[in-house]
């Protein structure tokens, strides 16, 4: 043990700091201040959008304020953890590692004198950070639009109110979506060619889930979401009959569970990582 | 040996008609599209569900093995409510092999800048594009109405009491709901293929094309209180014109009751800003960046 730790102290943490740094303040701008990137702000700020249509033309009653709420639990339930978030991290991930390979120019990285792992770290941070930025600021500005428009019942539902426990905990449910998916489509964009059919088939796995049998359920990204939200929008139709209710899990297991699977995730995307070969002529 | 005589000679064979010549493309398209295992992989998959509905059908219109599996219920009664389902699962399969085929249609010409060399060819823009789309409406045939009126033919022979003749409507109905999906399913492929340029995001594109717009239709339509939101949704948009088509009960009870031009328009416009991507997209330059 001692010996693990000295070897541990010999590492030249200072030299990988800033190699992190750097490669992540790269790719952050890549991912975030460039034409290309137009479609994830799309993703992020288009509900924002027609809750300002919203705001400029109904009429706020407070009755209506509950429905309001539900419409909101469902924006976050079933647009941003289903479709904004997935496809907008699968936009994001994808392209930190099987883009440069497409564009030809991930061996530029390898080259440098960087550990494999330095990169990679440094490539999933700037990812994270990129959408939990959008995602969140886009979640922040939902709430501000939708309840700005109550005047004092809406200040009075946000600060006195279970408001403020709802924006928190919608917050915590996007950030963990954003990491969750995010460590799933890098590991996709290092084991496949063309990771778009395991993302697909993650898409209908987690679309199918809550039909699943518990243990199954656990497997799943969203399982671990749906027990951190505030609000719970039920399933309508079919689904609803065939919705299997698993025991609830309190909020630590379940914010410790994903950040567990994620650990796992990212541990073997750096084993994959290290084991890299480029092969241009068959991309 | 030396070659001397390097003198120019025109071809002076036969030459392919103006109006084939998108044939030819669409030719090497569809070999291009089933080269791929995975291609044929999803295309025999695709067929799964029709061969559960022939020994439905097969049940269905055998009495004695009727009897025998449901008893007396009517739980298993070929209508326009059982091609309706048999409709929609092969249309959605159809998306998948789409979302599959679709790049590997453009994206390789535009992603190796080959378009140029491809339309110094005589063979125009819109000829180009029209090669891909029979190309890409083939392999989707392959999976949606060819199959569909299969079933229905061995409906028309199997059924024990006279059935064509009065469900001819059901087969109006497969064709024309099938011929406007893989119209507008090809459209989108092209388009997003064209835009997106790299196959490996063009396949996940395609899937948000059609269901992010539905997520965005559904907020609209929660929040302001509105149905019309209803008509970003393409899965309920093309549900409701299979439905109609083929005459099967209302799958929704009324509550998405959507009006016929609204549905129409919603398919014409998005087919019309496929058709403009398409445009801006697909021309014999080459984009260096330095």
């Amino acid at each position: 043990m001692t010996e693990l730790i000295g070897t541990l102290r010999q590492q030249p943490w200072s030299l990988w700091w800033i190699q992190f740094r750097r490669f992540a303040r790269i790719e952050i701008r890549r991912n975030l201040i460039t034409k290309r990137a137009w479609w994830i702000y799309f993703l992020a700020f288009v509900p924002a959008v027609i809750i300002f249509i919203h705001l400029l033309i109904d009429r706020h009653q407070p009755s209506s304020m509950t429905e309001d709420t539900n419409v909101l639990a469902g924006i976050v339930q079933f647009y941003y953890v289903r479709l904004g978030i997935f496809f907008g991290c699968l936009g994001i991930f994808s392209r930190l590692i099987r883009g440069e390979m497409i564009e030809r120019s991930l061996h530029y990285y390898l080259l440098s004198p960087v550990r494999r792992e330095v990169i990679l770290l440094a490539k999933f941070f700037a990812g994270s950070v990129s959408s939990v930025i959008l995602f969140v600021f886009a979640m922040t500005l939902d709430f501000v639009l939708m309840y700005i428009g109550y005047g004092g019942a809406g200040q009075d539902f946000m600060l006195h109110g279970p408001g403020f426990g709802q924006f928190q905990a919608y917050l915590l449910v996007v950030t963990l979506a954003c990491l969750g998916y995010g460590s799933i489509f890098l590991l996709l964009s290092l084991m496949f060619r063309n990771p778009m059919p395991g993302a697909l088939l993650l898409w209908g796995w987690e679309a199918i889930n809550p039909v699943m049998p518990s243990l199954l359920q656990k497997f799943s990204v969203a399982s671990y979401l749906r027990h951190l939200m505030p609000v719970s929008v039920p399933a309508e139709g079919i689904f609803a009959l065939l919705t299997v209710e698993t025991e609830p899990v309190s909020a630590w297991v379940a914010v410790i569970g994903l950040l567990g699977l994620i650990a796992v995730v990212l541990v073997y995307c750096c084993f994959r990582m290290r084991r890299l070969e480029i092969r241009y002529a068959t991309e | 040996m030396s070659v001397f005589e390097h003198d120019y000679r025109p071809y002076d064979g036969p030459t392919t008609p103006l109006r084939t010549r998108p044939l030819v493309l669409a030719r090497y398209g569809l070999s291009e599209a089933w080269g791929s295992k995975i291609t044929v992989g999803l295309a025999v998959l695709a067929l799964l569900p029709c061969v559960v509905d022939l020994v439905l059908m097969y049940l269905a219109d055998n009495p004695v093995a009727k009897m025998l599996v449901v008893g007396g219920s009517k739980v298993l009664e070929i209508n326009e409510k059982f091609f309706f389902g048999v409709l929609e699962t092969q249309c959605w399969f159809a998306l998948v092999l789409a979302a599959w085929i679709a790049p590997r249609l453009i994206s390789f010409d535009l992603g190796d800048n080959a378009l140029p060399i491809l339309l110094s060819h005589p063979v125009s823009r819109f000829g180009y594009v029209l090669g891909k789309f029979i190309a890409l409406a083939l392999s989707l045939s392959y999976v949606t109405w060819i199959p569909l009126l299969v079933l229905f033919v061995y409906q028309c022979y199997a059924s024990p009491v006279p059935w064509a003749m009065s469900h001819l409507g059901i087969a109006f109905g497969l064709v024309a709901g099938a011929a406007v999906w893989i119209v507008v399913l090809s459209l989108i492929g092209l388009a997003v293929s064209s835009w997106v340029k790299w196959r490996v995001i063009a396949t996940g594109a395609m899937f948000a094309v059609i269901f992010v717009p539905a997520g965005i239709g559904g907020i609209a339509s929660a929040i302001l209180r509105t149905k019309w939101g209803l008509l970003l949704n393409v899965p309920v948009v093309m549900s409701e014109l299979w439905q109609r088509l083929i005459g099967a009960p209302d799958v929704f009870r009324g509550k998405m009751d959507l009006p016929m031009p609204a549905i129409v328009g919603v398919l014409i416009a998005a087919s019309l800003a496929c058709v403009a991507v398409l445009n801006a997209r697909i021309r014999a330059r080459e984009v260096v960046r330095g």
